[in-house]
C-alpha cells in the first residue's frame, strides 16, 4: 500500500513537472502576421438617424428591434452599418428634419431615417433613390407604397406603420367618472372637469405632435368618406382651400390653449416625449399624444403604474387614429449605393420585419406579418382594423402636410391667431401650386 | 499525555494558521501591488492614447492652418479672386471657402452663395497657428464645422480675409476604430458651448449618445456638484481631467482631454475592467493559484486527518484486539490449568481405578495359589478375577476410545442394522442392572417409520449404553429411568430422523458441571470419595461419537430432580428385505392388536404399514374377545395373529387370551406385549394359551423372529451350535512372541479340542509354514507386533509363497491393536480376519470355523 502511494505521488509530481515545463516553454508563433489588414477593407454603409437622449442603460425595445434587423443584414452581407446621429439640443437648434435635409442634399450619408415631410421634400427634389426594385417591395401594404411614392418613385420604406393616438390615464378618467372622449366637444368637456379638479394641464403636449388634433379633424371626412381622390385632386388643383380643412382643428387647439388645457409655452419648447413624459408618468397629466410604439418601450410609456389606454384623436367621426409613415430613404448619390440597397432589402424583408414587429409589437408594413398588440393599444388597433384613420402625410397631396402643419401649429403656440395660421396655409398652398 | 497531545495539536493549528495568514497577507500584498501597478500602467496607456489622439488632431489643425495660409498667399497673385474661389471644389476636409474683401462684411463662397461674417463667432479668440478659429456650428451640410479666418496680405497690407470651413467629420479617421475593444466612448466637445460635436462611428454605443456635457452628466449620473465644479474649473483652464466614477453600475474611468489649448475636449469614459483586463487576469490567476493552494492545503489536511483517524481507529482496534488476545490467553491459560488439573486428577483417578481391579486380580491370584485344591474357592476367585479383569479392560477401552477420537482416527463402520436389535441388546444389559438397583426402566419407541437402518450399530450401542449406564449409575434405588426413541419428521426420504431421550430421576447435576460434562477427564464427583465408579470419559466419548455421526447431544438437569439427555441423529434408511414372502409363507395377512394405550397401537400400525398386512386395533380385552369370537363363528375375516398387551384397562392380556382360547377353537398365535420380563408371568400366560411374549417397544423384526420361532423353522439349539463350533481335531500354527499369551492360547485351544504349534516371530512362522506339508495346519493365528518379522510382513510373505495352500490357508490376526484401521490393515496384507486381544474364545472359535469351512469349500 505504501509502495502504491509512493508511486502515485511520484506520478503526480512527474505530470505536474511536465505540465509546468510545457507551459513555460510555450512561445508565440513568430512566423505569422498578427495584424488583420482585411479590417481596413471592410464594406461600410452609413446610416443617419436621430440620436436618442434617453439613458444609455435604458432598455429601448424599438432601438433593439431595429438593431436586430441591422445585425441580421450585417451578418448576411458582411457589410458594417455605421451610425451617424443628430438631435437638436433645444428648440433653438436646427431640427433633425432640417439637418437631414442638409445632409441628404450634400450626400453626406447612405441611408436616412426620414419623417413624412422629409420624404416628400427630398423625394420631390430627386435626392432619394427609387426603391421599387427591391425584392421586399412586393410584400408591402398598398397604403405604405401609396404614401411614400413621389413622382412615381418609391422613395422610402418604413419598418413599422406609425400610428399616432392619445395616451390616456384611464384611472384618472374613471376617478372623475369621465368617458373616453370621441368628439372634440367631449374632449373639451373632459379637460374642463380635469381642470376644475385641480389638474393644471390636462393635456401634456410637445412641439411636434399637437398637429395630430388638427389632422384628425381636418381629414376625418376626406379619408373616411367616398370622395377621397376627388377631394385631394381639388386641393392639388387649388379648387379647394387647405385652410378650410385646417380651421376646425386650429380653432380647437386655440380654445385648448386659451382655456389653459395646453401649456403653449412649454409645448413650444418640449421635445417629443422627453418634455411631457415625467408629468404623465407621475399622473399629473391625464392625456398625452404619442405614436403606437411608445406604449411598448420603457423609454417612453411602456409599463406605467396605471391603466394606460391609447385611443384615436377626437373628431366628429369619433376617435381617429393618425397614420404617419416615416421611413428609410437612400441617397440618390449615396457613396455605397449598391451595398445600401442590399442592406435595405434585408432589413425590410419579411424575415426581418417579423423580428422587428414581434419584438416591437407594432403594425408591420408587410402584408405578410401580423402580431397581436398589447391591451392598451386595442382601442386604437380596433379603429385601424375597421379602416378608420387619417393619413398624416400623403405623397398624393401637392402640399406637404406633416411638416408644414407642424410648423404652423408652432406659430399658434407662439401666439399667432387662427386667422394668421389660415393665411399661412393659403400662402403655402398658393406657393406650392405655382 | 492526552493534554500534551491536544496542546501539540493546538500549537500546530496555530502555526499553520499563522503560516497561512502570512501567506495570505503576502499574496494580498502582491496582488494589490500588481493591481495598483497595472492600474497605473493602464491609466498611463489611456493617457498616452488620448495624448496621441489629441496630438494628431492638433497636427491636423496645424496642417490645415498652414494650408490655408498658403492659399491666402496664393490669392495675392491671382488675377480674379472670385473665379478662383468659385473654382474650388469641396473635399472631405475643406467643405467651404469664402473670401471677404477688407472693409466689407459680405463676400462670396465657393458654392456661389453670398457669405456673411455675421454667421460666425470668433469672440473666443481661439487660434490655430496664428489663425482665428470660430466656435463650432452646424453647417449647411448638417454636420458640425468650424471656420478659420486667414488674412490675405499684399505687401503687408490686408486686402481680404480667407474663410475656410472645416468639418469635424474629417477627424473621424484619427479616432481608433475600436478603442479598448469598443468598450470606450469618445466624443469631441466644444469647450465653450459644451456641445458634443462628434461621436466617431464605431465607438461606444451604436445609437444612444450624448448631446452635450449636461446630457453626459445626466445620462451617466455624474451628479456630484464638487465633481462638476472641478470639471468646469479644469475646462475653463484648459486642463486635462480623469477620474473614477460608476457608469451603468460599473466602475469607469472618465476622461476629458484638452485639445488646442482647451478649445475642444476629447471626452468619454471606459469601464475600468476594460482597461485593466491584464491586471484582472493577473489577479484572477493569483486568486486561482491561492484557491488551488488552499484546496491542496485542505485536501492535505483532510488526508492527514483521515489518516490520523484511521491510525487512531487502528490503534483502538489493536488495543481491543490486544485485550481480546489477553483475555483469550487468560482463558486459554485457565483452560490449560483446568485441563492440567483434570489430567492430574484423571491420572490420580486412573491410578486408583487401575490399581483397584489390579489389586483384586493380584490378591485373588495369591488366594488362588493358596486355595488351589479347593475347587469351590478356585471358581469363586476366578470369577472375581474375571470381573476385575473385565473392568480393567473397559477402563482401557475407554481410554483408548478417547485417545482415538481426540486424535481424529475414529472411523464409523456403517452397516445395516435393525433398531430393535440395538434396543433389545441395550435393554438386555440395562434392564438387569436397573432391576438390581430397584429402578424402573421404561423403553418407549414412537413415530419410527423404518427400523432397518444403516449406521455404526456398535457406536450407537455405545451411546445408549453410556447414557443409560450413567442413568443407572447416578439414579438412586427406586428411581425411574426412561429410554425414548422418537421418530422425528423426516427431512429427507433417505434418512430417518431419530431423537433419543434418556431421562432419569437421579441426583442431577449442577449448572457448573453441565458446562463441562462433555469434557474429557471429568466426573461429577471425585471417584475416590464417591461410590460411583467411572473413568470420567463416558460423556466425552458419547459427545464425540454423536458429533462423528453428524448428530447433536444436549442435556438438561436439576440437582436432586434428575437429568434429561437428548441425542438427535439422522440415519440412512436401508433397503428393506422382501417382506411379503415372509408373511405369506406363514399365511398371515390380518393381525389384531389389542392395547388400551392408543399411542402404542398407532405406533404398531405405523411400523406395520410397509408389511401391507391388515392391522386392526382394539383398545380393550372385551372388545377383542367379542371380535374374535364373532369372526370365529362367521368364519369371516379371520385374524391370523393376535398381539395382546399385558396390562390394559379392564381385563388384562392374559385374561383376554384365556377367553379367546375358550370361545375360539382356531390355533391363532397369541403373543403377549409386555414392557417387563416374561419370567414372572410365563407360566400363567402359557396356561392362558399365550404362545410367546413380545417385548415392548414393538418392532416388526422382533415380531417376525417370534413368528419364525413359533412355527419352529429354525430350531437350532445352543448345544447344537456349540457342537458346530467345536475345534476338535484342528491343528494351528500360532505366531506369538509373548510366552504367557502363547501359553494361555495353547491352553484355551486345547480346551476346545485343538492343538497348536507356537513360534516366536513372523520369520519363524514363515519358515515353519514353508517347510511343512500341505494341510498340516488348518489355520495360522498371527500376532502383529513381533520381533524379527511382524505379522503383516509374515502374512504377505506366506501369501507370496508358491505353495497352493499359501493362498487359501486362513490367517487370523490376533492382536492387541484393536482399532478399525488395524482390522483394515490386517485384511489389506492378506489376512482373513481380525480377533482382538484379550481373546474371546467364542469369537475366536466362530471365526476359525467360518474361514476353515470356506477353505474347505474352496478346495
Amino acid at each position: 500500500m505504501k509502495g502504491f502511494n509512493k508511486k502515485c505521488l511520484l506520478f503526480v509530481v512527474l505530470i505536474a513537472t511536465l505540465l509546468t515545463t510545457i507551459a513555460c516553454n510555450q512561445k508565440e508563433n513568430t512566423s505569422v502576421n498578427l495584424i488583420d489588414n482585411d479590417e481596413n477593407n471592410k464594406r461600410v454603409v452609413n446610416f443617419f438617424g436621430p440620436m436618442e437622449k434617453s439613458d444609455p442603460n435604458a432598455d429601448n425595445t424599438a432601438r433593439t428591434a431595429h438593431e436586430l434587423t441591422v445585425i441580421m443584414a450585417e451578418e448576411k452581407l458582411g457589410i458594417s452599418v455605421e451610425y451617424r446621429t443628430y438631435t437638436a439640443e433645444d428648440y433653438q437648434e436646427k431640427t433633425y428634419d432640417d439637418v437631414i435635409l442638409d445632409r441628404a442634399r450634400n450626400n453626406m450619408d447612405d441611408i436616412y431615417l426620414l419623417n413624412p415631410d422629409g420624404i416628400q421634400a427630398l423625394g420631390t427634389e430627386g435626392k432619394l433613390a427609387d426603391l421599387s426594385g427591391l425584392a421586399c417591395v412586393q410584400n408591402l401594404r398598398e397604403v405604405v407604397k401609396t404614401a411614400n411614392t413621389v413622382d412615381g418613385k418609391l422613395v422610402a420604406i418604413p419598418q413599422e406603420i406609425v400610428v399616432y393616438g392619445l395616451f390616456l390615464n384611464k384611472e384618472m378618467f374613471d376617478q372623475y367618472d369621465l368617458a373616453i372622449p370621441n368628439t372634440p366637444e367631449e374632449f373639451l368637456e373632459c379637460c374642463r372637469v380635469f381642470k376644475e379638479n385641480g389638474i393644471e394641464t390636462p393635456v401634456g403636449a410637445n412641439r411636434w405632435w399637437l398637429e395630430c388634433f388638427v389632422i384628425a379633424q381636418a381629414y376625418a371626412d376626406l379619408y373616411n368618406g367616398d370622395n377621397t381622390k376627388a377631394e385631394i385632386a381639388a386641393l392639388n388643383a387649388g379648387e379647394a382651400k387647405l385652410s378650410d380643412y385646417m380651421r376646425p382643428g386650429f380653432e380647437f387647439l386655440k380654445q385648448m390653449i386659451d382655456l389653459d388645457y395646453i401649456d403653449a409655452e412649454r409645448a413650444y419648447i418640449y421635445e417629443a416625449i422627453e418634455g411631457e413624459r415625467p408629468d404623465f408618468l407621475a399622473q399629473k397629466t391625464p392625456i398625452v399624444m404619442a405614436y403606437w410604439g411608445a406604449a411598448n418601450t420603457d423609454t417612453a410609456y411602456g409599463n406605467p403604474d396605471f391603466d394606460l389606454q391609447v385611443v384615436g384623436f377626437p373628431s366628429h367621426r369619433g376617435q381617429m387614429p393618425v397614420v404617419s409613415l416615416s421611413g428609410y430613404g437612400v441617397g440618390i448619390n449615396a457613396e455605397h449605393l449598391d451595398d445600401t440597397l442590399a442592406i435595405m432589402d434585408v432589413i425590410l424583408s419579411d424575415e426581418a420585419l417579423k423580428i422587428y414587429t414581434e419584438h416591437n409589437k407594432v403594425i408591420s408594413p408587410s402584408k405578410n406579418v401580423e402580431v397581436a398588440c398589447i391591451d392598451a393599444l386595442k382601442p386604437l388597433n380596433d379603429r385601424i382594423n375597421e379602416g378608420v384613420y387619417v393619413l398624416g402625410s400623403d405623397a398624393n397631396m401637392s402640399v406637404e402636410q406633416w411638416g408644414n402643419i407642424c410648423l404652423i401649429v408652432r406659430d399658434l403656440l407662439s401666439g399667432a391667431s387662427v386667422d394668421e395660421c389660415m393665411a399661412k396655409f393659403d400662402q403655402l398652398q398658393e406657393e406650392t401650386l405655382k | 499525555m492526552e493534554t500534551k497531545k491536544n496542546n501539540n495539536k493546538k500549537v500546530l493549528i496555530i502555526f499553520v494558521l499563522l503560516a497561512f495568514l502570512l501567506l495570505g497577507s503576502f499574496v494580498f500584498f502582491i496582488a494589490t501591488k500588481i493591481s495598483s501597478e497595472m492600474s497605473q500602467s493602464a491609466i498611463s496607456n489611456l493617457s498616452e492614447s488620448l495624448d496621441l489622439i489629441r496630438g494628431t488632431i492638433e497636427i491636423l489643425f496645424q496642417r490645415d492652418a498652414e494650408y490655408q495660409k498658403l492659399l491666402a498667399e496664393e490669392l495675392v497673385v491671382v488675377d480674379n479672386l472670385e473665379n478662383y474661389i468659385l473654382s474650388y471644389d469641396r473635399n472631405s476636409t475643406i467643405v467651404k471657402m469664402s473670401l471677404v474683401l477688407s472693409g466689407k462684411t459680405e463676400g462670396i463662397s465657393n458654392n456661389g452663395r453670398l457669405f456673411s461674417t455675421d454667421t460666425l463667432d470668433f469672440s473666443d479668440n481661439n487660434m490655430i497657428d496664428g489663425l482665428l478659429v470660430s466656435t463650432s456650428y452646424l453647417n449647411e451640410m448638417g454636420t458640425w464645422a468650424y471656420t478659420m479666418a486667414c488674412p490675405v496680405r499684399e505687401n503687408g497690407e490686408e486686402i481680404a480675409t480667407l474663410y475656410v470651413e472645416y468639418i469635424y467629420d474629417s477627424l473621424d479617421d484619427v479616432f481608433p476604430d475600436k478603442l479598448y475593444n469598443s468598450n470606450a466612448s469618445l466624443y469631441i466637445m466644444d469647450a465653450k458651448t459644451e456641445r458634443f460635436l462628434l461621436k466617431p462611428k464605431g465607438i461606444g454605443e451604436r445609437v444612444a449618445g450624448h448631446l452635450n456635457l449636461a446630457d453626459f452628466y445626466r445620462a451617466n449620473k455624474i451628479l456630484e456638484e464638487n465633481i462638476q465644479s472641478e470639471i468646469a474649473k479644469s475646462i475653463k483652464n484648459g486642463k486635462n481631467i480623469m477620474f473614477y466614477h460608476d457608469i451603468n453600475e460599473k466602475e469607469s474611468l472618465i476622461y476629458m482631454w484638452a485639445v488646442n489649448n482647451g478649445s475642444l475636449y476629447l471626452i468619454g469614459y471606459v469601464p475600468v475592467e476594460a482597461i485593466q483586463r491584464e491586471g484582472k487576469a493577473v489577479k484572477q490567476n493569483i486568486l486561482n493559484v491561492v484557491i488551488v493552494m488552499l484546496a491542496a492545503f485542505f485536501i492535505c489536511c483532510a488526508v492527514y486527518f483521515v489518516y490520523e483517524k484511521q491510525q487512531a481507529n487502528l490503534r483502538k482496534e489493536r488495543e481491543i484486539e490486544r485485550e481480546l488476545y489477553n483475555k483469550q490467553l487468560a482463558e486459554a491459560l485457565q483452560v490449560a490449568q483446568i485441563a492440567n488439573t483434570s489430567k492430574t486428577m484423571f491420572l490420580s483417578n486412573m491410578s486408583h481405578d487401575i490399581r483397584t481391579p489390579m489389586n483384586a486380580i493380584l490378591g485373588f491370584t495369591t488366594l488362588l495359589a493358596k486355595d488351589a485344591d479347593n475347587p469351590v474357592k478356585v471358581r469363586e476367585y476366578t470369577k472375581k478375577i474375571t470381573s476385575s479383569g473385565q473392568h480393567l479392560l473397559s477402563l482401557i477401552n475407554d481410554i483408548l476410545d478417547v485417545s482415538k477420537i481426540e486424535s481424529g482416527k475414529a472411523v464409523l463402520t456403517l452397516e445395516e442394522f435393525m433398531l430393535n436389535n440395538t434396543i433389545a441388546s441395550v435393554d438386555a444389559i440395562i434392564r438387569p442392572a436397573a432391576k438390581e438397583k430397584g429402578q424402573i426402566f421404561d423403553v418407549a419407541v414412537t413415530g419410527i417409520k423404518h427400523e432397518y437402518l444403516i449406521g455404526d450399530e456398535t457406536r450407537l450401542n455405545q451411546i445408549l449404553l453410556n447414557l443409560l449406564s450413567n442413568a443407572v449409575k447416578y439414579t438412586p434405588q427406586g428411581g425411574h429411568i426412561w429410554l425414548r426413541i422418537i421418530g422425528l419428521e423426516q427431512r429427507s426420504s433417505q434418512y430417518e430422523s431419530i431423537r433419543i431421550e434418556v431421562e432419569d430421576t437421579g441426583f442431577g447435576m449442577t449448572s457448573e458441571y453441565l458446562e463441562i460434562i462433555f469434557d474429557a477427564f471429568t466426573r461429577a464427583e471425585n471417584s475416590t470419595t464417591n461410590k460411583v465408579q467411572g473413568t470420567g470419559l463416558g460423556m466425552a466419548i458419547t459427545k464425540n461419537i454423536v458429533e462423528l455421526m453428524g448428530g447433536t447431544i444436549d442435556v438438561t438437569s436439576e440437582v436432586g430432580k434428575g437429568s434429561l439427555f437428548t441425542v438427535e441423529l439422522e440415519l440412512r434408511i436401508a433397503h428393506q428385505k422382501a417382506d411379503k414372502q415372509f408373511w405369506k409363507k406363514y399365511g398371515i395377512s390380518r393381525i389384531l392388536v389389542v392395547d388400551s394405550d392408543r399411542k402404542a397401537c398407532q405406533d404398531i400400525q405405523t411400523l406395520m404399514e410397509e408389511t401391507n398386512l391388515i392391522v386392526e386395533v382394539l383398545f380393550n380385552g372385551e372388545e377383542a374377545v367379542r371380535a374374535i369370537c364373532e369372526t370365529s363363528v362367521t368364519n369371516d375375516n379371520d385374524y391370523h395373529l393376535l398381539l395382546l398387551a399385558w396390562q390394559m384397562a379392564g381385563i388384562d392380556g392374559i385374561e383376554t387370551a384365556k377367553r379367546i382360547r375358550k370361545c375360539c377353537s382356531k390355533p391363532i398365535p397369541i403373543f403377549l406385549l409386555t414392557a417387563y420380563e416374561w419370567d414372572g408371568i410365563e407360566e400363567q400366560a402359557l396356561q392362558a394359551g399365550i404362545d410367546d411374549f413380545l417385548l415392548k417397544p414393538f418392532f416388526v423384526s422382533a415380531l417376525k423372529e417370534k413368528v419364525s420361532a413359533f412355527y419352529a423353522e429354525e430350531k437350532a439349539t445352543d448345544d447344537e451350535r456349540h457342537e458346530e463350533l467345536a475345534l476338535e481335531g484342528y491343528h494351528f500354527l500360532v505366531a506369538e512372541d509373548n510366552e504367557i499369551n502363547a501359553e494361555i492360547l495353547q491352553e484355551l485351544l486345547e480346551i476346545e479340542g485343538a492343538t497348536c504349534e507356537i513360534v516366536e516371530n513372523g520369520q519363524i512362522a514363515l519358515e515353519r509354514f514353508e517347510h511343512t506339508a500341505a494341510d498340516e495346519f488348518d489355520a495360522i493365528l498371527m500376532d502383529v507386533q513381533m520381533p524379527v518379522m511382524n505379522g503383516y510382513e509374515a502374512t504377505k510373505r506366506i501369501r507370496a509363497l508358491e505353495r497352493l495352500d499359501a493362498k487359501n490357508i486362513p490367517i487370523i490376526a490376533m492382536t492387541a491393536n484393536a482399532f478399525a484401521e488395524d482390522v483394515k490393515d490386517a485384511l489389506n496384507v492378506g489376512m482373513d480376519a481380525h480377533v482382538s486381544k484379550p481373546v474371546d474364545m467364542i469369537v475366536l472359535t466362530q471365526t476359525l470355523h467360518q474361514y476353515i469351512k470356506q477353505k474347505e469349500g474352496g478346495q
